[in-house]
């Protein structure tokens, strides 16, 4: 059954333009020239120093770094960062 | 970022997590369902972050169950300012007085300004005003309204005409308008005396002039009655009469008082029925406060047993620098009024209704007129009312003055 389900969902992707990070449950990051990213649908913070930023998504890991970050807002499965960005890495499982 | 909109008017706190990985905390903070801002990792062993004042509840249970340790560092927001002032009696005391002192002075007569009338009746007016209580330093609240301020005024300084009396703010300005007795111009050289109304002469008092007409004489308005030509001869012609400057006549400027007797038709109604209030002269005073709509009653409870009741609400407006506050204090009077009705015979009505057609003639003519005799030549009811027609007779100074010059050249 959930085969099937993971099967269907690029397909409903693919032919009815649905989103893709709803289907398929991935984070959305929204990065801002070097100032803010704004990443929603993850699923918490791993770690967060000035410097560094690493949070747990449905597979794997993203992880950001930079320097003088501050969380400008936290919200459930919702985090703006804020500081100069230098790098966003993805962290497979 | 809607979410910690607003945050200032509920308040927020900063706190400090220390711990191993203190974000964690954070994270535990978010999956309880938290808004958490502004989070700095200040140290490797230290986090703080902002949340909201109601949520402090929470943070304590889940710092329960945890080994962080949380201090706070600092707190922000309306609620904390407003409890920082009010712990600061001295000044809450202060401000609270400094409004009830300038609504207190705003009630207050600062400045009687009167205008356009000379010094000596501005003292007078000062002085009644005084008297009236009105004066720098006494309340307007107290005060009646200008308008019975102004009769008043008019009333008890006789030298003025008019006076208009209106309130500025903390200011009474009053404008005054002298009365000037200007007597009635006389007509300055020779003149005639001339009959105003058609009557009958009974009286003759000449000083000046030559009389043309004799007691019971009947008179036209226009005739002469005195003439100021005392050389007159009787057969002056017309051709003559354009060479009067040449011939010398003697112009006199005519006086004398002539009183006939004039004769009045006057029509008058009166019903037979007649309904009307007055008021018994007991009477209950209330006060009250209003706000806005609400009313609340400082003094007077409780309804008078009167049958009828006529109330008259009287009410003043409390103001703060120029602008009226809502707060009104009033003031009902309750009068007791009484009805009464009023039944007339025929022969009552048509007394009354002579009555009544002699003191309006009376008010017509002036106080020199004296009624002779009335008669009534018809009365008729129609529709519960007594239709008069009188006939009135009266004895008055019917003469008026008249240039000569005028009377020449007609």
């Amino acid at each position: 059954m959930k085969k099937w389900q993971q099967g269907i969902r690029p397909w409903l992707i693919k032919y009815l333009a649905l989103p893709s990070d709803i289907i398929l449950e991935l984070p959305r990051i929204t990065i801002i020239g070097q100032l803010h990213v704004y990443i929603e649908n993850h699923q918490g913070l791993a770690t967060f120093t000035d410097s560094e930023l690493k949070l747990k998504t449905n597979k794997g890991f993203i992880q950001i770094f930079g320097s003088s970050f501050v969380l400008k807002m936290m919200l459930p499965e919702e985090i703006l960062l804020e500081g100069i960005i230098k790098e966003v890495k993805f962290i497979p499982d | 970022m809607k979410q910690i909109q607003g945050a200032f008017i509920t308040g927020y706190v900063t706190i400090s997590v220390k711990g191993s990985n203190p974000e964690l905390f954070f994270q535990k903070c978010i999956h309880s369902g938290l808004t958490i801002w502004d989070v700095k990792k200040t140290a490797d062993d230290t986090c703080t972050g902002n949340i909201k004042l109601k949520d402090i509840k929470v943070i304590r249970q889940i710092k329960r169950n945890s080994n962080y340790k949380i201090t706070f560092v600092g707190k922000k927001g309306y609620p904390f300012t407003v409890k920082l002032f009010l712990r600061k009696k001295q000044l809450v005391v202060g401000l609270i007085m400094s409004i009830l002192l300038i609504i207190f002075l705003s009630n207050i007569i600062w400045e009687v300004k009167i205008t356009g009338v000379p010094k000596e009746i501005e003292e007078k007016i000062s002085k009644q005003l005084e008297s009236y209580g009105i004066h720098p330093g006494s309340w307007i609240i107290t005060l009646e309204s200008p308008n019975s301020i102004q009769q008043k005024l008019v009333k008890d300084v006789p030298e003025l005409l008019w006076v208009g009396v209106h309130q500025k703010g903390t200011t009474f300005f009053l404008e005054g308008v002298e009365k000037i007795i200007v007597n009635k111009e006389e007509v300055k050289g020779p003149r005639n005396l001339v009959a105003t109304k058609k009557g009958i002469i009974k009286t003759m008092y000449v000083s000046k002039g030559l009389p043309k007409v004799h007691v019971n004489d009947f008179v036209e308005p226009g005739d002469v009655l005195v003439s100021g030509i005392i050389n007159e001869s009787e057969e002056t012609d017309e051709d003559e009469d354009s060479e009067s400057g040449n011939k010398n006549l003697e112009l006199v400027a005519a006086a004398g008082e002539i009183t006939a007797t004039t004769w009045y038709e006057v029509l008058v109604t009166i019903p037979l029925e007649a309904s009307y209030e007055h008021l018994t002269g007991n009477q209950e005073k209330k006060h009250y406060i209003r706000i806005g709509s609400v009313r609340a009653p400082l003094w007077g409870f409780g309804e008078p047993d009167y049958k009828n009741i006529h109330s008259e609400v009287v009410e003043r407006e409390l103001n703060f620098f120029k602008w009226k506050l809502p707060v009104k204090i009033g003031e009902t009077i309750l009068s007791e009024k009484m009805y009464t009705k009023v039944e007339r015979s025929r022969e009552e009505a048509i007394n009354t209704g002579i009555q009544q057609a002699k003191e309006d003639l009376k008010l017509e003519l002036g106080q020199e007129a004296r009624i002779l005799s009335e008669k009534v030549l018809h009365d008729t009811i129609e529709n519960g009312k007594v239709k008069l027609s009188l006939y009135i007779s009266v004895e008055e100074n019917i003469s008026e003055e008249q240039p000569i010059s005028k009377s020449l050249e007609k």
